[in-house]
């Protein structure tokens, strides 16, 4: 049974409704690491950084036996835990990702945004470099990979100051991107994934060939992969302007096999070449979405 | 096809709707973004085969069912397999039926009248009208009564041989004449008469298009028929013209004076006999000429399978066969006939189980070496000799009066008593039982005693008619008859297209 005290284990849009991102993926990645017992980045080396509470589960040995004779009150001790990790969180910034099936639920770059924000955390406060980079049709914000104070903050900014792209041409963005990470690290790529994936590919094959560790998050909004509308009904693709008149019913079930198929196609091409991919419909909890990661 | 209502077949028009949806669309549908229309669009390109043909199979299906509503709507009458033809339906009809209740209808054939024939065939039409259709019933006096069906076989069932004679042209014209002047689909005139040639009257009926006129084919076997046409009393004798079929064996003819015959001879249609009269004092003398009746058993061996045949029409399970051997009569149920010689004989021959049978009505009551000679079957008294002293002893034997006094008071009146039935003016039948046995025609029109009928082509040519024999007049009667209602197969058809267009619809998605 889910624990309904822990928000990352919540609906995103109900978690959403909290606040801005920086409390949304700040709870989600308290709720995240509570919950997993063990960081899944983090080890316990032998350099101290800091305290915190005793949650059930963490191991007696790192209890600080002292502030519990002091104080009574349970504390475990921390270590860092040495790195070199430089990690870049690419975002999407399309107007694809604008999107949403339904109003109760987030738009795809809001789930984007929340996503990379705690995922930003978690890797900040294992001291691991990180940045941001948002792109659309263009690189539209960069905020280079820093492990300093006040690092998480300028990268919630930089995700609140990208605006829905007006267009796409998200092939010539990421290519512009591998320019920007010269230094070999960890790179996720958050996105719908609604370009060619050819040319997709290759951007990220040669992030991969420059040694880069590449995580593809493949967004979609559960309205995305099965169709189900007006009996008739005029599509429109927000970013090219191009519109069909379809009857659902009659398209539903090519089209959900189209899209399983185009999932198996992006799986398979990244295992191929060695960069993980997870798909991540937007009504997934973000504590569930990171558990992917783990 | 005929349809009942065939104003309904305009509807048709709309079984163009779906196609005309389907080329004319101009709805404008919702509009909404979807960024992963690529994916839609590979869909759509995957599917578009099928989805080709289940637009064209829709198509296909609505359109079908709509054309099979329309149709069933109209009420369509297609031809019935015979058997079921009972209950069928057919278009609103004008008719006129033509019974030729005449003299000659009175002729007995295999043992039956020939009315009895005109009138079940008569009878198949008016029970085969329906509520819309327009009735009228003409019998030999060439009245038209209209009503409705019930009325009209009732009538029917009331008509008996009439003296009159019956102009089948002048009927026909004005039975046409008749059709023509109601507003219906149908117009059909049946003309159920014997056919003979005498009762074509002159010049032609005069048929006009659209009606249909039916005659019923006459017997194939017409019995030779002869007839007092005519007597005339000058100079102390009486000349009497005997009519009838041409070519028919001369008859005997009696003419009596105040009961006492007078004087015989012998005459064949066509001639005339003169009889002399005796003489007689001055006043008015009441007489008649008669022809004798025929003889039963027939001294000419070649009309013994006409007798036969009215036998078996009476249900008589024994027949008349070849010439037996002589030989004495042994019969155990009549005094004193026991060894009269017979000279000459038929052999009394059963049919089927009739010699096995035990019952009442199934009795040899005489035999001749063993074989039967005088038995009686469904009341039907037969012996195998004429009661002739060249054939049997027996009228020459003391043995006879007891034997006519069994055969007319015990044999034949005490168990199926002869009744005489007085027919229509000119006509006396002679019945028993159910059976007509005879008939006395008197003072008839000469032409009624030629029984001989119109050849088809004669009758097509004056009346316009198409001579069917009774199962083929039965099947063309109501602009072709036998046809059946298709709305009902129809409808259950639509249900079927309207449930594969469902499941089309359903599980082609």
């Amino acid at each position: 049974m889910a624990d309904t005290t822990r928000i990352d284990l919540l609906d995103p849009a109900d978690v959403a409704r909290l606040g801005g991102i920086e409390i949304v993926a700040a709870g989600v990645v308290e709720g995240f690491l509570a919950g997993i017992h063990r960081s899944p980045f983090r080890g316990f080396s032998v350099e101290f950084t800091e305290h915190r509470a005793y949650q059930p589960g963490d191991e007696l040995r790192y209890l600080d036996w002292r502030i519990l004779a002091r104080a009574d009150r349970l504390f475990v001790k921390q270590f860092e835990e040495e790195t070199n990790l430089r990690a870049m969180i690419l975002v999407d910034a399309s107007r694809s990702m604008a999107w949403r099936g339904a109003p109760a639920r987030l738009t795809k770059r809001a789930y984007a945004d929340r996503l990379a924000a705690a995922l930003a955390l978690i890797l900040l406060r294992q001291r691991d470099a990180t940045g941001l980079i948002t792109f659309d049709e263009a690189v539209r914000e960069v905020v280079p990979p820093r492990v300093r104070a006040g690092q998480w903050a300028r990268l919630v900014r930089g995700l609140e100051r990208t605006p829905d792209g007006a267009g796409t041409a998200a092939e010539a963005a990421l290519g512009q991107l591998t320019s920007l990470l010269v230094r070999r690290g960890l790179v996720v790529l958050v996105s719908d994934l609604l370009f060619d994936r050819e040319l997709a590919l290759t951007a990220l094959r040669y992030l991969r060939h420059r040694g880069h560790h590449v995580i593809v998050l493949h967004l979609m909004d559960p309205a995305e992969a099965e169709l189900s509308a007006a009996p008739e009904v005029r599509l429109r693709d927000p970013e090219s302007a191009v519109s069909v008149v379809v009857r659902p019913r009659e398209l539903a079930r090519a089209y959900r096999d189209t899209v399983r198929r185009e999932i198996a196609a992006w799986r398979i091409t990244c295992r191929r070449h060695g960069i993980a991919y997870h798909h991540i419909l937007t009504d997934l909890p973000f504590g569930m979405a990171l558990r992917l990661l783990t | 096809m005929t349809f009942l209502h065939p104003l309904a077949l305009l509807g048709l028009a709309a079984a163009a709707i779906p196609a005309l949806l389907h080329l004319f669309e101009r709805r404008i549908p919702p509009e909404a973004e979807f960024p992963p229309l690529r994916y839609l669009s590979e869909a759509e390109r995957q599917s578009a085969r099928r989805l080709r043909l289940r637009h064209v199979l829709l198509l296909l299906l609505r359109t079908a069912l709509i054309a099979l509503i329309v149709l069933a709507a109209a009420r369509p009458l297609v031809p019935t397999p015979v058997p079921m033809r009972r209950a069928a339906a057919h278009q609103r009809t004008a008719l006129v039926v033509i019974l030729d209740n005449s003299l000659s209808s009175g002729a007995v054939v295999d043992g039956r009248p020939v009315l009895d024939r005109l009138r079940a065939a008569a009878r198949g039409s008016l029970a085969a009208a329906g509520a819309s259709d327009r009735l009228w019933l003409v019998l030999a006096d060439g009245v038209a009564r209209a009503g409705t069906r019930d009325a009209l076989l009732a009538t029917l069932d009331s008509t008996g041989v009439s003296p009159r004679r019956l102009d089948l042209t002048a009927a026909v014209r004005d039975a046409v004449r008749l059709v023509n002047a109601e507003p219906l689909e149908g117009r059909e005139v049946h003309v159920l008469s014997d056919l003979q040639r005498t009762a074509l009257g002159p010049g032609r009926a005069g048929v006009t298009r659209g009606v249909r006129v039916l005659a019923l084919a006459p017997a194939s076997e017409v019995p030779a028929n002869r007839g007092v046409g005519s007597l005339r009393v000058s100079d102390g004798a009486v000349a009497v013209s005997i009519v009838g079929t041409p070519g028919a064996r001369p008859a005997a003819v009696t003419l009596q004076v105040r009961g006492r015959e007078v004087g015989r001879g012998l005459a064949a249609p066509g001639s005339t006999v003169s009889i002399v009269l005796p003489p007689e004092g001055p006043g008015w003398w009441v007489g008649e000429a008669a022809l004798d009746a025929d003889e039963v058993p027939p001294a000419d061996p070649t009309l013994i399978g006409q007798l036969n045949r009215a036998l078996a029409a009476r249900g008589a399970r024994w027949r008349l066969g070849s010439g037996g051997t002589p030989g004495p009569i042994v019969a155990s149920g009549v005094v004193a006939m026991d060894g009269i010689p017979v000279a000459r004989r038929y052999r009394v021959d059963a049919i089927g189980d009739a010699s096995r049978s035990k019952g009442e009505d199934s009795t040899v009551l005489a035999t001749v070496n063993g074989e039967p000679w005088l038995v009686r079957d469904a009341g039907v008294l037969l012996v195998g000799s004429r009661l002739d002293t060249a054939w049997t002893a027996l009228p020459a034997a003391p043995a006879f009066v007891p034997f006519v006094d069994a055969l007319v008071n015990r044999l034949a009146r005490g168990e199926a008593p002869v009744s005489e039935v007085e027919g229509a003016p000119g006509v006396e039948f002679r019945t028993r039982g159910g059976d007509t046995v005879g008939a006395m025609v008197s003072a008839p029109d000469p032409r009624e005693s030629d029984l001989t009928p119109a050849p088809a082509a004669l009758v097509r040519d004056v009346l316009g008619a198409d001579v069917l024999d009774a199962p083929a007049l039965g099947a063309a009667r109501f602009a072709g008859g036998g046809k059946s209602e298709a709305s009902g197969p129809l409808l259950i058809l639509a249900l079927l297209l309207a449930a594969a267009e469902l499941g089309v619809a359903t599980f082609t998605r």
